[in-house]
């Protein structure tokens, strides 16, 4: 099936230069961006990335028996195309910070604690509906080393493939009511306000399945859409 | 319609083990090499001030060395080597350098050979994607891509040969001799 990618409207993507995340006016183009027709090279893509890279488990809220600090969750991601349409066998990775608002990563040498059972990366793929399904715990809060008061709020990020090579995506999911939100330099260097509303992830209201865990539900959109078939 | 979900930077934490050993190397799949003559791809990325940048993600997508991309949509897909996959993955070290090895594609249906390049980093608060051309090409002239860049540009998205098989493609995010980057 061929795929049809169609400019996206700016308001909901992000600026590039974002006042007060003093690295990006070193980063991002100052040029204008070039545009081109999508050829087979853009709207091609690698299918079968997991064959590169391995995949991981989607149980992350702990190391074997031994689980991590932290609210426990469950995450629904359902990912979709332009047309509503199941993105199904894509790959998603998935990375965290723990309870605490810390990574395991060289980059953060924030004051918070690791947590030795809570590493907080996740590799999958999703399902024919387009589904996947993460077990983890609720990452914290952090300050953003500018030490102006920037702090990041619970989030978590998500690297997607799709289908073809202009729906590869990278992007961050936020939690309700979370006071946080509101200051968000990344998140709201996005525009459109209904558009960072849908950068939140839904709480489903509990219902004993599972017993031990809250329940959000995400919903990513990629881009593109089907080709309309030529007419006769 | 659906609308497509926001973008967001990668920040400085993507996991350091999802640039898997080997991940930049597309010249086997299954442990079978693929068709084609071997050529290693590597350069430096570097912000406005000419800083390097560590630990920046570089995705490479081309076609196999008869031209043709392992993907449905393109009409020979089926002739496509079963060896080679066409992605690959890399992270810029202390220096800010990333290298592939990888295949001299074949030309894409109406386009030059290249290889296409995304760039995902902290502080991007978009993945960029550009392409990388090969000097000397005369197919060069005719892509309807770099003919959609600025002439006094183009140069920058051919790579250099700095040895038989040995490319060198440099990415500047920013400035000076700045990549042409495309928006789609």
């Amino acid at each position: 099936m061929d795929t049809v990618i169609a400019p996206r409207d700016e308001r909901t993507q992000p600026i590039r230069i974002v006042p007060g995340y003093p690295q990006t006016p070193w980063r991002n183009p100052g040029e204008p961006l070039v545009k081109r027709a999508p050829t087979l090279s853009e709207l091609t893509g690698p299918l079968e990335v997991a064959k590169r890279v391995q995949l991981l488990g989607g149980d992350i809220a702990g190391r074997g028996e031994k689980q991590a600090i932290g609210q426990l969750m469950h995450l629904r991601l359902h990912v979709v195309d332009e047309d509503g349409s199941p993105v199904g066998g894509t790959v998603v990775e998935i990375w965290q910070a723990n309870a605490a608002g810390r990574y395991i990563h060289p980059n953060d040498d924030d004051h918070a604690p690791v947590d030795a059972n809570f590493y907080g990366a996740a590799r999958l793929a999703t399902d024919e509906t387009g589904l996947l399904e993460l077990r983890t715990v609720k990452p914290g809060a952090y300050p953003v080393p500018t030490k102006d008061g920037w702090w990041r709020p619970p989030h978590i990020h998500f690297s997607i493939f799709g289908r073809v090579w202009l729906s590869r995506l990278v992007t961050q999911m936020y939690f309700p009511g979370e006071p946080l939100n509101g200051q968000d330099r990344i998140l709201n260097a996005v525009p459109d306000a209904a558009a960072r509303e849908r950068l939140g992830a839904r709480l489903v209201p509990p219902t004993g399945d599972p017993h031990n865990a809250l329940v959000y539900e995400h919903q990513i959109v990629v881009r593109g859409r089907k080709a309309t078939p030529a007419q006769p | 319609m659906m609308i497509p979900t926001g973008e967001a930077t990668i920040g400085p934490f993507f996991p350091p083990r999802y640039v898997d050993a080997g991940a930049n190397d597309l010249t086997r799949l299954d442990d079978r090499k693929a068709e084609g003559e071997v050529i290693e791809i590597a350069g430096v990325v570097r912000q406005e001030d000419g800083e390097p940048l560590c630990n920046l993600v570089v995705e490479i997508w081309q076609a196999d060395a008869k031209g043709i991309y392992r993907h449905p949509a393109d009409p020979r897909h089926r002739e496509a080597d079963p060896r080679f996959l066409g992605w690959g993955r890399a992270a810029t070290g202390k220096e800010g350098r990333y290298a592939f090895r990888t295949l001299r594609p074949g030309a894409p249906q109406g386009r030059a050979r290249h290889v296409n390049f995304m760039l995902m980093f902290s502080g991007l608060m978009r993945i960029l994607k550009t392409a990388m051309y090969f000097p000397g090409e005369q197919a060069n002239d005719a892509d309807p891509v770099l003919a959609a860049v600025p002439a006094a540009r183009r140069a920058l998205l051919i790579a250099r040969e700095e040895a038989p098989g040995r490319y060198r493609f440099d990415l500047k995010l920013r400035g000076t001799h700045e990549t042409p980057f495309f928006d789609d």
